[in-house]
């Protein structure tokens, strides 16, 4: 629109065709550099950039900048890449490879033929008597091998699933529906209840009996699960049942339950051990099998202490907006035995508790009868928990996966 | 405070002064963006946390621009029928009553879905705004729920809504058109594209201490000054950490306000503690602000002022 250019001619006429070709170059060259650095940016925008240069004017960098952050930043956590990577390529576009380079994780997963997931290679594999697992030699130095085994402990859990866990999550998730709770949401659509009349279906059905008012349509409120907001310890303790929980809810909870016409799940999902990690990302991926790869790099203190009162402030300072007006639905996931300081965990525990709806605590160590929570994490857990589930045989998920269900109907 | 003539906002500096004048001070990255929205006509999403002058900026910028502002507060289960427009049921149902057996039925229809028999409501009403035009804010759209923001597409993308049984409105006037967001959870990735962006962060201290100045007049110098420190050095590490939700400007002037109003000359830590409630709205929060802390923060503030 050159027509509109005239405000600011001045500018525009200053810097001369050919300089003027050379930054739409140099734009279109950033542009790239932050779409490699994770920026979503697409053609639509970059043209949009060059507009709001056109309008702003290159003469100032701080206006030039201020200008392509707000055409080409959409989320607040891309301002800071945005930029570093400014700064970076306006002075030096070498230097803004480099940065690039440092900031990308190592992209040479890619190159590799697939691995085998262990659920394939598991069914090609004929069926064998268990045998021994292959005992890691252990002939390094002390010192190597310590690292080692913490770094094995990290990582080794969180496993792809073999093919007869894969079946017998699949079937635990086909058996045993999480009925996950609904209210009456604000929203409506058109049913025979409810308190308000939908005007525009009655109007159109008196249409068609020429203006006569046969039947009144109401608007329904319609159904919505309550959001949900899984906590899950992978703590040494845990370190068994967390692989397994995660692929039974990440299964359960992926779908909506709340009859074909509710809305969807909204599912948060963090781990926490010593502190907290969030598992968002991860369970956004379909496949269960991505999932447990995803969250087994982002989780980074498996196996540790549970430090449950610090993760829980970590939850309560930068997660918060994740409870959603207090109709939260929390599952907590883990044995209680807290190896924090028991003062925060009380606070925080009740703070959590103020926030949400129903605090469910699923503790997969203890038994049934004649539990006592003793240890003083439990106990503190026990107060807050609106109800609690105790399994005691990883092997009977089944039995666990009943109990939550049991819990989520009363 | 009304101004002579409406800003022409032809460079970022005018369109600064003019929101100044109006007592809104935007720096200068914020300038740039509302500038961007104006002459590229797109719309303008706002993000940050709360009381840090969102919706003020809408007001401000409408006294600027001569604008009439239209505001629409979404909330849960905000519906098209609320946004956008609605039909007038009861008058349609009369009129196809007065008119049955008169007109003939092919004819009925139409005079049924007249302009007249429509509800206007906010988007419809922004874009049906004679010139100068008029400046929709969509406020905290984060608060209404996702499906809600599809019905918004329409008019960020092409300022148009259409209406099946009228057809297209268009706007003749691009309204300016504003959205807020708290970010209490992601914006769809469809209206993000339509707009521009920008991240509303706390303001540095001289902004702080130029907005208390303008809206608190009557309080002494030293009194601003210190309450723009203090404030400061809570939104900051290390005692941000103590707070779960930092004072955003609204409640530093609400602060400021208040110790005039207590007849303060200067801020000691009593005090402080005794008007926290007016900086922080949680309980805990106003607990962790004792004495101590207090304390605490104004030597620090005090120093910090020094050393600038």
């Amino acid at each position: 629109m050159p027509a509109q250019l005239s405000p600011a001619p001045e500018r525009v006429v200053q810097l001369g065709d050919a300089r003027h070709g050379k930054l739409a170059g140099n734009l279109g060259a950033f542009c790239r550099m932050l779409r490699r650095a994770g920026v979503p940016i697409d053609a639509s925008r970059i043209a949009l950039a060059q507009q709001a240069l056109n309008w702003v004017g290159v003469a100032q960098k701080d206006d030039a900048s201020a200008a392509l952050e707000a055409v080409l930043v959409a989320r607040e956590q891309d301002r800071a890449v945005f930029r570093e990577l400014f700064d970076a390529f306006f002075r030096d576009p070498k230097l803004a490879n480099k940065l690039l380079a440092q900031m990308l994780p190592r992209a040479d997963g890619h190159a590799r033929a697939p691995k085998r997931r262990p659920r394939v290679a598991e069914a090609l594999s004929p069926p064998k008597a268990q045998s021994a697992p292959a005992k890691e030699d252990a002939i390094d130095l002390d010192a190597a091998m310590t690292a080692s085994q913490v770094a094995r402990l990290k990582t080794a859990d969180f496993n792809q699933l073999t093919a007869s866990e894969y079946m017998l999550v699949e079937r635990l998730v086909r058996d045993i529906p999480l009925p996950l709770p609904t209210v009456a949401a604000r929203r409506t659509h058109g049913g025979t209840r409810g308190a308000r009349i939908h005007w525009r279906r009655t109007f159109g059905s008196a249409a068609q009996c020429g203006g006569d008012v046969m039947a009144l349509h109401r608007l329904e409120r319609r159904r919505a699960p309550l959001p949900l907001l899984v906590l899950v310890d992978v703590s040494g303790s845990m370190e068994r049942y967390a692989r397994l929980l995660l692929a039974f809810l990440h299964c359960a909870t992926a779908r909506t339950q709340a009859g074909g016409r509710g809305l969807a799940v909204r599912r948060d999902v963090f781990a926490f051990g010593s502190h907290l990690t969030d598992l968002n990302a991860a369970f956004r991926l379909a496949d269960t099998d991505a999932m447990l790869l995803a969250a087994g790099q982002a989780i980074d203190d498996f196996a540790g202490g549970t430090r449950l009162g610090a993760s829980l402030a970590q939850l309560r300072e930068r997660h918060a907006r994740r409870l959603v007006g207090r109709r939260t639905l929390v599952l907590l996931v883990s044995d209680g035995l807290d190896t924090g300081e028991p003062e925060p965990l009380t606070k925080e525990l009740a703070w959590l508790k103020r926030h949400t709806r129903t605090l469910l605590w699923l503790n997969p160590l203890l038994r049934f009868g004649g539990y006592e929570p003793i240890a003083r994490g439990a106990a503190e857990l026990h107060k807050a928990a609106d109800g609690m589930v105790a399994v005691h045989n990883v092997t009977k998920l089944h039995e666990l996966a009943g109990a939550i269900a049991r819990l989520l109907k009363t | 405070m009304p101004t002579t003539s409406p800003c022409e906002c032809n460079t970022i500096d005018e369109l600064t002064a003019g929101l100044r004048q109006q007592g809104y001070f935007a720096d200068r990255r914020l300038a740039t963006a509302v500038f961007l929205a104006l002459k590229l006509q797109r719309p303008l999403l706002l993000e940050g946390e709360p009381g840090v002058g969102k919706t003020e900026l809408a007001k401000a910028l409408a006294q600027v621009l001569w604008r009439q502002l239209i505001r629409l507060q979404c909330f849960d289960g905000l519906e098209q029928r609320e946004a956008l427009y609605e039909w007038n049921y009861a008058a349609q149902l009369l009129h196809l009553r007065a008119a049955e057996g008169q007109v003939p039925s092919s004819e009925l229809e139409q005079e049924v879905y007249q302009p007249r028999y429509l509800v206007r409501r906010p988007l419809l009403q922004a874009l049906e705004t004679p010139a100068p035009g008029a400046l929709l804010l969509i406020d905290e759209v984060d608060r209404a729920d996702e499906p809600f923001e599809a019905f918004l597409l329409e008019y960020l993308g092409e300022y148009q809504v259409s209406i099946p049984e009228l057809g297209t409105v268009r706007a003749s006037v691009p309204p300016v058109t504003l959205l807020t967001s708290n970010r209490t959870r992601e914006l769809n990735g469809a209206v993000k594209r339509r707009c521009l962006y920008h991240w509303l962060d706390y303001p540095d201290r001289e902004h702080e201490l130029a907005i208390v100045r303008a809206l608190v007049p009557e309080a002494p110098a030293r009194l601003t000054e210190q309450v723009a420190a203090f404030v400061q050095q809570l939104r900051s590490a290390p005692f941000d950490g103590n707070f779960q939700r930092a004072p955003g400007i609204a409640e530093t002037v609400e602060w400021a306000r208040a110790l005039v109003a207590l007849d303060t000359l200067a801020l000691d830590p009593e005090v402080v503690q005794d008007t926290a409630g007016i900086l922080f709205k949680q309980r805990d929060d106003v607990a962790a602000l004792n004495q101590a802390l207090a304390a605490e923060v104004l030597q620090v503030a005090a120093q910090g002022g020094g050393a600038n």
